[in-house]
């Protein structure tokens, strides 16, 4: 038995050596380009000889480059790292995806991955509001940004781009209170979309809007900076999404993808995400500065059947409201 | 003569299937969707509102940008061409500078210079006032910044009909008695007016097919426009609306060819009448007005040109946004970032390099051969295939892209690969696109090249490698490097064509430049566009000495 498996060590080895040493790992991510960057740097650091190429878009724009290599036969991606945990469900409804029972899962709550461990949520981020420092207005809730002080002030990420946005469609439609006539109801105050997070918090930053409907890191991010900007949790709640890592079935470099997920998974990799202003996903690393305590958090439910269900359907809804 | 039949075919072969196919393939899905003539998804798609919305915001942006563009660059190519100012080649090298740096390297350069935090109007107390839209945003930002690109194309196109004008029909005019308004209402400006259309009319077209600034002053303002909807709806929905998304690229390949057929009936004529080396009309001796007229001038070249890249450049040292520039938080971080730890970057002005550097010299060699046969030899076939070679280069390049993947998503035949994903597809793009570039300077220095050395050379037995190498080759090749640097600079330049073709490993200079904006490292995306447009002057430069040292060159702004 320990023969058995001083081999299987030593063959595993071998194996991996080479393919190691000059192997090149493809990563399809929607983390912001610096973000991916060092994440991208942190992995190298501990497994040098993987050269790493990274396709960097929102998730929704992610997963259509995807479904097109699907359709080219070729999809180039080892190992995903995307904003919902519901593109993921797609894909592995689709048998795209491929398990890695290996992971080591001690530190991550039970309801932070796939029981069928294909995909690993690696964080939590929530998304709120941003406000201008000079703005009148200080909204509270979401229904604050229907008031006539936020008219055409408000600017919100579009769900055709960011998977973020996607869900955050979803989560306050289901809202009770909120409902699906809140997204008319911000068309019709003037709310106008960008593409991604990011742009938010240019045009909110920059002064260009005074609301921003934004995950909370960049805004964070923005403020530490010394933007003029700051960080509203809403009180009927925030949306979230994990940021899921996962390997694809036709990965050309398994070894490799499996070490990336261990890497995102890993108290450094994790420690990393909270350096970069993310609330991580294990129990044993401490939240950045500045966040409140996560149990306090109102976090807004979502039917993940319900949504993929939808998607396609709040897509087009949000492209006929808002253009585009 | 068997071997130059050979050589013809395999040439007209080439050029035609990167050329033409993949437009063929294009309209073959907009026709016959799954191979038989179905109105459905066409009435559907064109029946839309949001698409009439599109189309209209198209038409209106872009008809306002085009008389903008006859305005500024009719004025600009009288005062070049009738006056006596000092200064011209200068003069006209930065009115030329629209058209050649990037669209998106523009629309960047505005917004920094008229956002709420322009690090140039702020100090005056000008700037927007914080938590107004930005006043670029939406149809009267587009229209500006259409128009002052496209000048620099009407400006050409004047210049050329008002070099034309006999000097002795003016002269005659002036000689009974009209002063140079009159001679100019009544004899100058009728004999140019065909170039005035035409200049308006290709302006009108290539704002259409503009991507870079609805991009990134229309998508965020909700402004939709034909291009970005095909971009937004093919990144947004997936390859199932891939069929969709040609229907919405008809009314702008309609466009394109109204614009390539009206430049074949007038601007062929206009370029005929041309006599090389005359004097010019001097309409008007400015006098005591010619230094305030300069003045003018020049100030408006300043705030049109300079003034955004100073905006632009303070944004690449400015340590975050929103945060006003001084003198004591100035850093080079962003451009540290770009262009040496963030991998995609380096990455991408390798990958520029490279696509945009063979695609140049694939088309150069293509180029000599094409235009050798089509104008010193008259091969009828070839003539008639010039036509559409024009069309993947008048056709916006988002519509190319699209034709693009429709070709070569799904794998190849017998091969059993798809060439989607790998920068194959981009270079195959860039071919069919940038062919009429090449061509262009190569037909100019032909023109002028006497027939009867290569007659001699024939008589004497010369045979037909021979004759291009010895006697064509040395005649054109100025024109012809000339021809390459102009296909590399707007191929390193482009956005259009890539944004949909890009993969991982294959970014190229536009992509990043975009995508760091809309990750919201607007920064790290200025000090991209920085040194993007230095590459742009630079090779600009490069050319200018050329065309100093040439005879036979001929770059736009020394015409």
């Amino acid at each position: 038995m320990k023969t058995h498996l001083l081999a299987a060590v030593v063959l595993a080895t071998l194996s991996a050596v080479p393919a190691f040493a000059q192997s090149k790992l493809v990563l399809y991510t929607s983390q912001p380009d610096k973000d991916a960057q060092q994440t991208v740097d942190g992995f190298k650091k501990q497994n040098p000889g993987v050269e790493v190429e990274v396709f960097r878009s929102g998730t929704t724009e992610v997963m259509n480059k995807l479904l097109a290599e699907f359709m080219a036969g070729a999809p180039a991606a080892d190992v995903l790292l995307i904003a919902d945990a519901v593109s993921m469900e797609r894909l592995k409804a689709d048998n795209r995806l491929q398990a890695h029972p290996g992971a080591d899962l001690a530190q991550f709550p039970a309801g932070a991955y796939d029981a069928g461990k294909t995909y690993f949520g690696t964080k939590l981020i929530t998304t709120g509001i941003v406000v201008n420092k000079a703005a009148g207005m200080k909204p509270q809730s979401w229904a604050d940004l229907l008031k006539p002080e936020a008219k055409g002030q408000v600017t919100l990420p579009s769900p055709l781009y960011s998977g973020a946005a996607a869900i955050h469609m979803a989560a306050l439609q289901a809202d009770p209170k909120l409902g699906p006539s809140y997204y008319e109801a911000l068309a019709k105050n003037g709310a106008t979309p960008v593409r991604g997070n990011g742009a938010v918090v240019t045009a909110v930053a920059g002064g260009q809007k005074m609301y921003g409907v934004i995950v909370e890191f960049m805004a964070l991010n923005a403020q530490a900076k010394g933007s003029p900007v700051e960080f509203v949790f809403p009180t009927e709640g925030v949306s979230a999404v994990t940021e899921p890592v996962a390997m694809l079935r036709t990965a050309k470099n398994p070894v490799a993808a499996r070490a990336f997920i261990d890497f995102i998974l890993s108290k450094p990799g994790q420690e990393l995400a909270v350096s970069q202003g993310y609330l991580p996903a294990r129990k044993d690393v401490t939240p950045p500065a500045g966040f409140p305590n996560v149990a306090d958090l109102k976090i807004m439910p979502i039917d993940v059947a319900a949504t993929l269900k939808s998607e396609e359907a709040n897509k087009k809804r949000f492209a006929d409201l808002f253009g585009g | 003569m068997n071997g130059e039949r050979l050589a013809l075919a395999v040439l007209f072969c080439a050029v035609a299937a990167i050329s033409l196919l993949p437009v063929l393939r294009l309209l073959q899905e907009i026709v016959l969707p799954a191979g038989r003539f179905d109105p459905a998804l066409l009435t559907r798609v064109l029946g839309s509102p949001a698409v009439w919305r599109a189309t209209w915001n198209t038409v209106v942006t872009g008809l306002g940008g085009a008389a903008l563009a006859v305005l500024a660059g009719g004025a600009a190519a009288c005062l070049v061409t009738l006056t006596d100012v000092r200064g011209k080649s200068l003069l006209a090298f930065g009115f030329m500078l629209p058209l050649m740096i990037s669209p998106q390297v523009m629309a960047l350069a505005w917004l920094d210079l008229f956002g709420p935090n322009s690090a140039i109007l702020k100090p005056l107390g000008l700037a927007p006032a914080i938590g107004t839209r930005h006043p670029l945003y939406g149809p009267g930002g587009i229209l500006l910044l259409f128009g002052i690109e496209q000048a620099p194309l009407v400006y050409l196109a004047v210049r050329a009909g008002l070099r034309a004008v006999p000097a002795e029909l003016v002269e005659a005019a002036r000689v009974a008695g009209s002063g140079p308004w009159r001679a100019f209402i009544g004899t100058v400006l009728p004999l140019t007016m065909p170039q005035l259309a035409v200049g308006g009319a290709l302006a009108f077209v290539a704002n259409c097919g503009n991507f870079g600034i609805p991009a990134f002053l229309g998508i965020p303002a909700g402004y939709p426009m034909l291009v970005t909807q095909i971009y937004q709806r093919l990144n947004g929905f997936g390859p199932s609306v891939l069929g969709e998304v040609a229907a919405l690229a008809l009314p702008l390949a309609t466009i394109a060819l109204f614009g390539l057929l009206l430049q074949s009936l007038i601007g062929g004529s206009g370029e005929r009448r041309m006599t090389p080396g005359r004097q010019e009309l001097r309409l008007w001796r400015l006098g005591r007005w010619r230094l305030p007229v300069e003045i003018l001038w020049w100030m408006l070249l300043f705030v049109v040109v300079a003034l955004p890249f100073a905006a632009l450049l303070a944004s690449a040292l400015s340590p975050a946004i929103g945060v006003a520039l001084s003198l004591g938080n100035l850093t080079v971080a962003n451009f540290t970032f770009v262009m040496l730890e963030h991998a995609a970057t380096r990455r991408a002005f390798t990958n520029s390099f490279t696509i945009s550097g063979i695609a140049a010299i694939i088309l150069a060699t293509v180029a000599i051969p094409l235009a050798y046969f089509t104008i010193l030899r008259k091969v009828s076939a070839l003539r008639a295939l010039r036509f559409g070679v024009e069309f993947p280069y008048a056709l916006p390049g988002i519509v190319l892209a699209v034709a693009m993947i429709l070709s070569f998503l799904r794998p190849l035949p017998l091969l059993g690969f798809s060439l989607y994903g790998t920068a194959w597809i981009i270079l195959l793009a860039y071919l069919a696109r940038f062919l009429p570039l090449a061509l262009g300077p190569v037909d100019a220095a032909l023109r002028q090249f006497d027939p009867k050395q290569e007659e001699a050379a024939q008589v004497i037995g010369a045979g037909l490698t021979r004759r291009l190498f010895t006697i064509i080759l040395p005649a054109v090749a100025p024109a012809t490097a000339v021809g390459a640097i102009l296909v590399f600079l707007l191929a390193c330049n482009e956005l259009t064509v890539s944004a949909l073709l890009w993969s991982s490993g294959i970014e190229t200079i536009g992509v990043v430049l975009f995508g760091l904006e809309q990750g919201g490292d607007a920064g790290s995306a200025a000090a991209v566009a920085i040194l993007s447009m230095t590459l742009t002057i630079a090779l600009m430069l490069v050319l200018d000495r050329m065309a100093r040292r040439f005879p036979t060159v001929i770059v736009p702004w020394r015409a």
